[in-house]
């Protein structure tokens, strides 16, 4: 009888590690994720950066999940521009937020290590307006980490964001845009 | 042993549908954004658009690193006629600089047409309102002014001593911006002379200010502005004032057009000093201008 009961909890043990090692982590994480922007005028030339980027990687399903607080954009060319972006162009009192959130078009295995040029499909959302972009990617993945490098552009006009025609000469409508990324395991 | 492949096959399947559980991304990514916004500060953003209302101070201090060229002027009164036309021919003006130290603490100089005046103030932001791991209901900023006047004194043999031409000025500016259309501010605020015509008014007079902004469209709001002088805190002959007006707001102007009954745009002389009435049609035009020169730039975030 002690036997049997030995053997019982042999299985129970052996059963539960098998479903715990399917268990490992399948979604890698950030919360301080880098994003660099740049608009280059004929007048004048901006730049910001923000170091609050969160996102999320499901390495399973490879889908994935990205948002930053326009809020922590700070550089700009002065404090009244800084306040002007968040104000009047951005209006992060009532969208604080741009994300991105779609699905990884090849199928990379992110669990091996490895340096993947892919193409990543989603809705792309800032002030308030969502767009269906395709933004190419660079993933590698090493030591438990997934590093992202991407390099895209964003179009003031398609987020409903007008230039005055006092700045037109200082603010570019094509804002080129450079996400840098270190995921962890979550 | 029938019965022990059972009881593994069950722990198996509840160990496969735990770690097979839908992984809801998008509700991640929101928890994580609001633990992130929960353990930061957010201070809020521009509860009025410019430093001043449009006589007195606003409760924002001039960023840091950023002059500010100020010009106020103020037409004569509306009840002047068709012959002063309507006031446009007559001025009164103050032109100044303000500069910022801090993102909370900024001085400015200045010089007014009213009684050949100069003025000197300091301006500092004890407490912004904010949200996140810090809730701060309010904005509240201290504004200590120095004003001199250099009116030439008349020739009547009375001897006046320097200290006659010298006023100061302390406000608390309690302010909050209840939503991005809609800020609040009350002024509470005390002007001391050195001297006084009569005995009978103090040299400390307190006056309680009121004004409000309400955006109307991105770059234009209403703005109004009240000075209630309290119950024997006045010098004779003068009246409350008020000031009404729009603010236009350009790449790096602030452009602000009103109508008020004061002359002066110093704290002593358009709070304890207004003598125009309303009703009497003693309705100064006017206009501020503010250029914005970016002397220190914003710090960056380090490069990678």
């Amino acid at each position: 009888m002690p036997y049997k009961i030995i053997s019982h909890f042999a299985i129970i043990i052996l059963t539960v590690s098998i479903s715990s090692f399917v268990n490992t982590p399948v979604v890698f994480e950030t919360t301080t994720g880098r994003i660099d922007f740049k608009s280059v005028a004929k007048l004048e030339i901006i730049k910001a950066s923000s170091a609050e980027l969160v996102g999320l990687i499901d390495i399973d399903k490879l889908n994935f999940s990205f948002s930053v607080n326009m809020r922590s954009f700070k550089g700009f060319n002065g404090a009244l521009q800084q306040e002007h972006f968040y104000e009047k162009y951005i209006e992060t009192d009532i969208y604080p937020v741009a994300t991105y959130k779609g699905k990884i078009i090849e199928e990379p295995d992110l669990s091996k290590s490895g340096t993947y040029a892919v193409r990543t499909k989603g809705m792309f959302t800032l002030h308030g307006i969502s767009q269906e972009r395709i933004i190419k990617s660079e993933i590698t993945v090493k030591d438990n980490k997934i590093t992202i490098k991407s390099s895209f552009k964003v179009f003031l006009a398609e987020h409903n964001i007008p230039i005055p025609k006092v700045v037109n000469q200082k603010l570019a409508n094509e804002i080129a845009v450079d996400v840098n990324a270190v995921l962890i395991p979550r | 042993m029938k019965k022990k492949l059972l009881t593994a096959g069950l722990f198996f399947f509840i160990g496969f549908s735990l770690s097979a559980q839908e992984v809801d991304l998008d509700k991640m990514l929101d928890d994580e954004m609001e633990k992130k916004k929960k353990s930061q500060v957010e201070l809020a953003a521009a509860t009025f658009k410019s430093t001043r209302i449009i006589n007195g101070h606003s409760v924002e201090s001039t960023q840091k690193g950023i002059l500010d060229f100020r010009i106020q002027h103020r037409f004569g009164t509306l009840n002047q006629g068709a012959y002063e036309f309507f006031g446009l021919d007559n001025a009164s003006m103050r032109i100044g600089f303000d500069y910022g130290l801090s993102d909370r603490l900024s001085i400015g100089i200045g010089r007014s047409t009213f009684g050949k005046q100069f003025d000197g103030f300091a301006k500092y932001r004890i407490l912004w309102q904010s949200t996140g791991k810090k809730n701060m209901p309010i904005s509240l900023t201290w504004v200590s002014s120095l004003m001199l006047q250099s009116l030439r004194n008349p020739d009547d043999g009375i001897k006046r001593n320097f200290s006659d031409r010298v006023f100061y000025a302390h406000q608390a500016i309690i302010a909050r911006k209840f939503s991005p259309a809609f800020s609040l501010q009350l002024m509470p605020t005390m002007v001391h002379y050195n001297i006084v015509p009569t005995a009978t008014v103090p040299n400390d007079l307190f006056a309680i200010g009121s004004a409000a902004r309400v955006k109307l469209t991105n770059s234009i709001a209403l703005m109004g502005e009240y000075y209630y002088q309290l119950p024997n805190n006045k010098l004779p002959g003068t009246t409350n004032s008020l000031a009404l007006g729009v603010d236009i707001e350009t790449g790096g102007h602030v452009f602000q057009l009103q109508f008020t009954n004061s002359t002066g745009m110093t704290e002593r002389t358009f709070i304890t000093e207004t003598t125009g009435k309303w009703g009497d049609g003693d309705i100064h035009f006017g206009f501020n201008i503010s250029r914005v020169f970016t002397i220190k730039k914003t710090k960056e975030l380090p490069q990678q």
